[in-house]
């Protein structure tokens, strides 16, 4: 087992650390699994909250705990809605297959799912949000709904114009609508990037694609990663991100050596070395003044359907 | 002597914290600051959020304020002093048990993942799947048949089709109390294969038809797969899949990728196995509706070991319909005579003469 590093290193830089261990998140995962099974599957939704406030319980920054505040119950009811929603959307494609046409029906799909996908990410970004806590202060994201569909459906749009060249500017633009509206208690988050930093970069990566196997892409993830974060600021600091491509590299081969020799048994291992990658290479820079972050009680109140939504079509934010 | 625990106040307002010390007594959590003023927290208000693994600091939560003690000695502490409240608290105790628990839920979930999946769930599927209205199957196969039997690929040669016909319904004619209304459609795709759809459709490629030399083999070839039909094997299969790949997506959706592949492959080794037991039955029955017809089951048994001498030469075609198939040399053993058994009589099959003619009457006109 590793040991932490320091949460302040010389430099001034912070860092959040990981002080969970493998052994115990498999734990949690075997009686999980166990419960999961005897339920038929519903138990997934407690399993998930348990895994989750072990992950935050277990993440420091500056001495204190993150703290998940997400229940089992709200899951479930969220997949429940989430369920609801998508047998409606097919019993309204097999309506539309039988009564108009097939054609019709597929163009339908492809609206329907068009039109979902930003309510998903909206709703699972606003919820992970809602339930994450640092000092007894809640996260929050406050962006307009309007907003996510307009940004997303107009980036898919010139995406596919562009023939993809617009990706790099698409990824900016929701990453500034995500980050931007992103609180903690009362102070917002910031990102200011622009597309055509990255856009070079991306188009060599489309270039090197096949002569590197694709391998070239985990430099670029870890290019845009670096971008990205110095550009993300918090009051006065703001952050900074030392991911290399060699780095992913080693950390994906060695991931994937260690399930496969245990036969996939290793997956908490893997999670934790995922999280100790993230946190050890994304710092804080400069300092806060913390006791000038309030709690802010406009803060929305957020139910769990979004999240459901996003879990059933396997869309999500990631930082 | 009551003791005590130096702590971290934070009200949930400010992210400003507040060194304080805790002293859990029986009537409820005394927490001193460092002016002097006390607070008592009582203990029916209190939730502990955090401090149930190693590692982690306890928290304590009453409402959106909220206490971080690095040391978990304080939860023993009070379940030593108010042992009736302290239910709501973890118990550091509890944690050499862990491993112990930890190993017999391993166990547990193996063996009752296995029971639910090599048991309980073929049950249900094949009692669900036997319930179902014939009507619904037909519906099921027409998903399966109508992308391959479109009017272009189907063989239309008349005479072939009233041999197949004719054949299909005198094997029908054996079968007491059939629901269904077999038909069949011939490929013109040079495939040594036939299989049959849900509901009765079933399929029959050109490649098959002609490797017959006799109407006998391919009635045997029929009487197997309406065998399959009237015992439901793929309207069961399609319900055991359905049901194990949700269970499945279920515990995956916690275990991780990897440990997905393997469980993924434990299903198709365990779809090989019903799928071999499903042939089986599929061969006896089809005996027994042959004999029942008076056609000479010894064309089943031929056409098997027709296609077993090509199996030695190693035929790619052949190789395709035996996968997920029985050995067929142990098929031919069960399907012959047992020796002693009564000797049965059985009628020729009237197209015998012109076999020649219609086994080749669909193949396709350029080999692909």
């Amino acid at each position: 087992m590793s040991t932490p590093k320091p949460s302040v290193s010389p430099s001034g830089v912070q860092y959040a650390s990981f002080r969970g261990s493998g052994g115990t998140l498999f734990g949690i995962s075997i009686v999980n699994l166990l419960l999961i099974v005897v339920t038929l599957g519903i138990y997934s939704f407690w399993g998930k909250a348990k895994v989750r406030r072990y992950l935050y319980s277990q993440t420091e920054f500056s001495g204190d705990r993150f703290a998940y505040h997400g229940t089992g119950k709200e899951l479930f009811i969220g997949a429940l809605k989430a369920f609801g929603l998508i047998i409606v959307f097919y019993a309204v494609f097999f309506a539309i297959t039988r009564f108009v046409s097939l054609g019709v029906a597929i163009a339908f799909i492809y609206v329907g799912i068009a039109a979902v996908i930003p309510l998903a990410l909206y709703g699972s970004m606003r919820y992970a949000m809602s339930r994450t806590s640092w000092r007894g202060i809640r996260f929050s994201f406050r962006g307009a709904l309007g907003e996510c569909y307009k940004q997303f459906l107009g980036g898919v749009l010139l995406t596919v114009i562009t023939l993809g060249v617009y990706a790099p500017f698409f990824h900016v633009k929701m990453r500034t609508y995500w980050m931007n509206n992103t609180y903690f208690g009362n102070t917002p988050f910031g990102y200011a990037g622009r597309g055509k930093d990255l856009v070079w970069h991306f188009l060599l990566a489309v270039l090197l694609t096949i002569p590197t196997l694709y391998l070239y892409w985990l430099w670029y993830a870890a290019r845009q990663a670096r971008y990205d974060w110095t550009r993300t600021r918090f009051a006065a600091a703001r952050f900074g991100c030392t991911f290399t491509g060699g780095g992913l590299l080693w950390l994906a081969v060695s991931n994937l050596l260690l399930l496969i020799v245990t036969l996939g048994f290793a997956f908490p291992w893997v999670l934790i070395r995922n999280i100790r990658y993230t946190l050890e290479h994304t710092g804080l820079h400069g300092p806060v003044a913390w006791d000038k972050v309030v709690a802010d009680a406009r803060a929305p109140k957020v139910g769990a359907t979004g999240e459901g939504l996003a879990d059933a079509l396997d869309v999500g934010v990631a930082f | 002597m009551l003791q005590s625990w130096s702590a971290r106040y934070l009200d949930g307002v400010s992210a400003h914290a507040v060194a304080v010390t805790l002293t859990p007594a029986a009537h409820g959590l005394d927490i001193r600051r460092a002016d002097g003023g006390v607070v008592v927290w009582p203990y029916a208000d209190i939730s502990q959020t955090q401090g149930h693994y190693p590692g982690e600091q306890v928290r304590l939560e009453r409402g959106v304020e909220l206490l971080v003690v690095d040391d978990t000695a304080i939860l023993s502490q009070l379940h030593k002093v108010a042992p009736r409240v302290s239910r709501r608290f973890h118990d550091p105790k509890w944690r050499v048990h862990r491993p112990a628990l930890v190993a017999g839920a391993l166990v547990a979930a193996i063996a009752l993942g296995a029971g639910i999946y090599f048991w309980a769930i073929p049950a249900v599927a094949v009692f669900v799947a036997e319930q179902i209205p014939v009507a619904w199957e037909e519906e099921l196969g027409r998903v399966v048949t109508d992308t391959l039997t479109d009017s272009k690929s189907t063989c239309q040669d008349q005479a072939v089709t009233r041999a197949v016909d004719d054949i299909v319904a005198r094997l029908a004619a054996g079968v007491s109390d059939n629901p269904y209304t077999f038909r069949v459609s011939v490929i013109q795709k040079d495939v040594v294969n036939a299989f049959a759809a849900p509901g009765g459709h079933m399929v029959v490629f050109s490649g098959l038809l002609r490797r017959t030399d006799r109407p006998e083999e391919l009635a045997g070839v029929l009487a197997h797969e309406m065998s399959h039909v009237l015992r439901r094997h793929g309207t069961k299969a399609l319900f055991r899949d359905v049901s194990t790949s949700i269970f499945l997506s279920a515990i995956i959706g916690d275990a991780g990728g990897a440990m997905g592949v393997v469980l993924e492959s434990a299903k198709t080794l365990g779809n090989l196995h019903y799928s071999r037991q499903a042939e089986n039955e599929a061969d006896t029955e089809g005996r027994r509706m042959l004999i029942a017809a008076r056609i000479d089951p010894a064309g089943l048994v031929s056409f098997f070991e027709k296609l077993e001498k090509k199996d030695l030469k190693i035929d790619k075609d052949f190789l395709k319909y035996l996968s997920s198939h029985p050995l067929t040399e142990e098929r031919i053993a069960r399907l012959k005579p047992q020796p002693g058994a009564a000797r049965v009589t059985y009628a020729p099959l009237p197209m015998a003469a012109i076999w020649k003619t219609l086994a080749t009457a669909c193949d396709p006109e350029e080999p692909d």
